[in-house]
């Protein structure tokens, strides 16, 4: 199978400031998350990835085409929607989308049928013929989403693309993005910083911190692992508690607030229960863990 | 909980044919072209009427024969006694296609009609997709940023073309109607078709590419066309000014103060592709500029690629910093 991105021992400067650090990771075909706080080096990666910026130094493959300095044929094959605001005020939604599509190397029959056909399925109805600068934010983002896929790309990135929504607002775009990209096959690079965002949307994440590759793992590996504890909350002497769960051969790692027991199968609850009577302890608080990704994300950042 | 959006197969199985880089690049150009005939655009629409109302203008006064076409050989004799023979008093050859480009007040030009509409046409063309950022958008599509200033350099590019050549091929085409529509004038005359052929693509892209620079830079669109507008004459002005001192004082090398000004280094490019020598009023007589061919090419060849590398590198800096 071909990699989607592959990138090799990357560097990118910017003066004296390093944006990724020999930075190398061979991500998989589907729906990848880039996660990361500010400033990690997500969209300076989203933009080498795209040619839009040039590597200082190291090698990069997308969709299994190595990008030289700037190539625009790749860029086809892929969509982008940026972070930041960036449609124009002074256009028609419908106007927008035919230029960036014939932008695009479209006809105009052709980008005049597919904008219609998307702002449908993106619940746009006669604001559609609005001027953009009447919008609200939602729909901006959801135009911005709309120009990514107006050439039917096999990959989009996606740059913060819930960035300044309301809940719901974020809710539907994320469902919008899921919902569009699975029946067009489209494959996603989601750069975000929410956890939540990736864990709705990707299979595959990837976690940046100073320009350098923190870790790459399958979603639904981190989340079950994690969903796979339960968290204690007791009372009275925990060393002993700690202790008698070791004569068990369960540890239990205390996070100052809660402890965190491995789960195996029911009989764990038991055992803890145990463990609280022989020790002494009272036992205030005993769930399977709804942690998500929060905890794996809060270790590599911290 | 990932949701699946109800889409149709014609979706799903789209294939958009998409085209070549040079037919996107000419698409984005031809269609802001368009645009500049829209109804919005009354000032625009404007200037081009007055312009072609002048060209009019200069068919009806060579058809009533008070001129030659192209050329008239003139001297400023008004201006001195009847005997005098100094060395002020010139001869000069006086070109319409030439005097076309020229100030109002200089022989009936259309000059500042010209950098008008470049102003305004130029003003907000980069400027604005750097403002909206929209231009993260088109850069993201299968063009380069060279690209992408070409197809903003076509709309400005052709509709300059529209008030330069097209109009003095007009006047041309006129003459030759007078004449009879003969075979013969067209031989006679084929230089000047293409000469001015030449002189108008080198005047509108000129134009044009200063005009753009200025949008880059200052991307405000009315900042960008005042500065463009200011740039243009006040240079000329101010060389004007210079020159007629230095010659006044009869200071050698007074010529090269007309370099600063980019309508004057227009003006004797313009002038070398007819081959006629340039004059510049200064006081009562026309003075003669003698700067050689490859001076006057080095100084273009520096602003033209001066101001096209600052547009790329201006680009290029809003990419990395967004």
């Amino acid at each position: 199978m071909i990699a989607l991105i592959k990138a090799t021992n990357v560097t990118k400067k910017y003066g004296g400031l390093k944006a990724l650090d020999d930075f190398s990771v061979d991500i998989p075909e589907g729906k990848i998350g880039v996660l990361g706080p500010n400033g990690a080096g997500k969209s300076t990666f989203v933009k080498i990835a795209l040619g839009l910026l040039t590597a200082t130094s190291g090698e990069i493959t997308v969709l299994g085409e190595k990008l030289t300095k700037n190539t625009t044929s790749i860029r086809k094959r892929i969509g982008y929607m940026p972070e930041h605001d960036c449609v124009p005020d002074e256009m028609t939604g419908v106007e927008f989308l035919i230029e960036m599509g014939m932008v695009s190397g479209m006809s105009l029959a052709g980008a005049t049928e597919r904008t219609h056909e998307i702002l449908g399925h993106l619940r746009m109805g006669e604001e559609k013929y609005r001027l953009i600068g009447e919008y609200s934010g939602g729909m901006r983002q959801k135009v911005k989403l709309a120009q990514g896929l107006i050439h039917a790309p096999e990959l989009i990135f996606l740059d913060e693309p819930t960035s300044g929504l309301d809940p719901n607002a974020r809710r539907e775009m994320l469902e919008t993005i899921n919902g569009l990209t699975d029946v067009s096959n489209t494959k996603v690079l989601l750069s975000t910083h929410i956890l939540q965002d990736v864990e709705m949307v990707c299979d595959t994440v990837i976690i940046v911190k100073d320009g350098k590759l923190q870790m790459h793992e399958n979603v639904e590996k981190i989340v079950g692992e994690k969903s796979n504890f339960i968290q204690v909350r007791i009372g009275g002497p925990v060393e002993d508690f700690i202790s008698e769960l070791k004569k068990k051969k369960i540890t239990a790692e205390d996070d100052g607030r809660v402890l965190i027991i491995p789960y195996k199968d029911d009989s764990t609850y038991n055992q803890i229960i145990d463990a609280t009577v022989k020790s002494n302890c009272l036992l205030y608080e005993m769930e399977r863990t709804t942690q998500s990704m929060d905890s794996v994300y809060q270790e590599i950042i911290e | 909980m990932k949701k699946k959006a109800q889409v149709s197969d014609r979706f799903r199985d789209f294939n958009a044919n998409l085209t070549t880089r040079p037919w996107i690049v000419w698409g984005m150009g031809f269609r802001r072209f368009e645009k500049f005939f829209s109804t919005k655009n009354k000032v625009m629409m404007g200037l081009i009427v007055i312009i072609y109302l002048w060209t009019l203008a200069f068919d009806v006064m060579l058809a009533s024969g008070s001129e030659d076409y192209p050329c008239v050989l003139r001297d400023n004799s008004d201006y001195f006694e009847e005997d005098y023979s100094g060395p002020l008093m010139v001869e000069y050859k006086d070109c319409v296609p030439l005097t076309y480009y020229g100030d109002l007040f200089t022989g009936g030009g259309i000059r500042i009609l010209i950098v008008s509409l470049a102003a305004i046409a130029s003003g907000g063309m980069i400027g604005k997709d750097m403002v909206n950022k929209s231009l993260h958008l088109y850069l993201s599509r299968p063009i380069s940023r060279v690209d992408y200033l070409i197809a903003r350099f076509i709309p400005v590019f052709l509709l300059l073309l529209l008030v330069t050549a097209v109009p003095n091929l007009i006047v041309a085409t006129a003459m030759w109607s007078d004449d009879g529509l003969k075979t013969e004038w067209i031989t006679d005359h084929k230089w000047l078709i293409v000469n001015i052929l030449v002189q108008g693509i080198f005047y509108s892209a000129a134009y044009s590419i200063i005009g753009l620079t200025f949008s880059t830079l200052l991307k405000k669109e009315s900042n960008a066309s005042g500065a463009f507008f200011l740039f243009v004459y006040g240079t000329s002005i101010i060389a004007e000014i210079f020159f007629a001192i230095l010659k006044a004082f009869g200071i050698d090398g007074a010529d090269r103060v007309l370099l600063i000004s980019v309508s004057h280094v227009l003006d004797m490019i313009s002038y070398a592709i007819f081959d006629i020598e340039y004059y510049v009023q200064a006081g009562f007589a026309p003075w003669k500029v003698d700067i050689g061919g490859t001076e006057l090419g080095a100084v273009f060849t520096i602003i033209f690629a001066g101001c096209c590398g600052f547009m790329y590198w201006m680009i290029l800096q809003m990419e990395a910093n967004k």
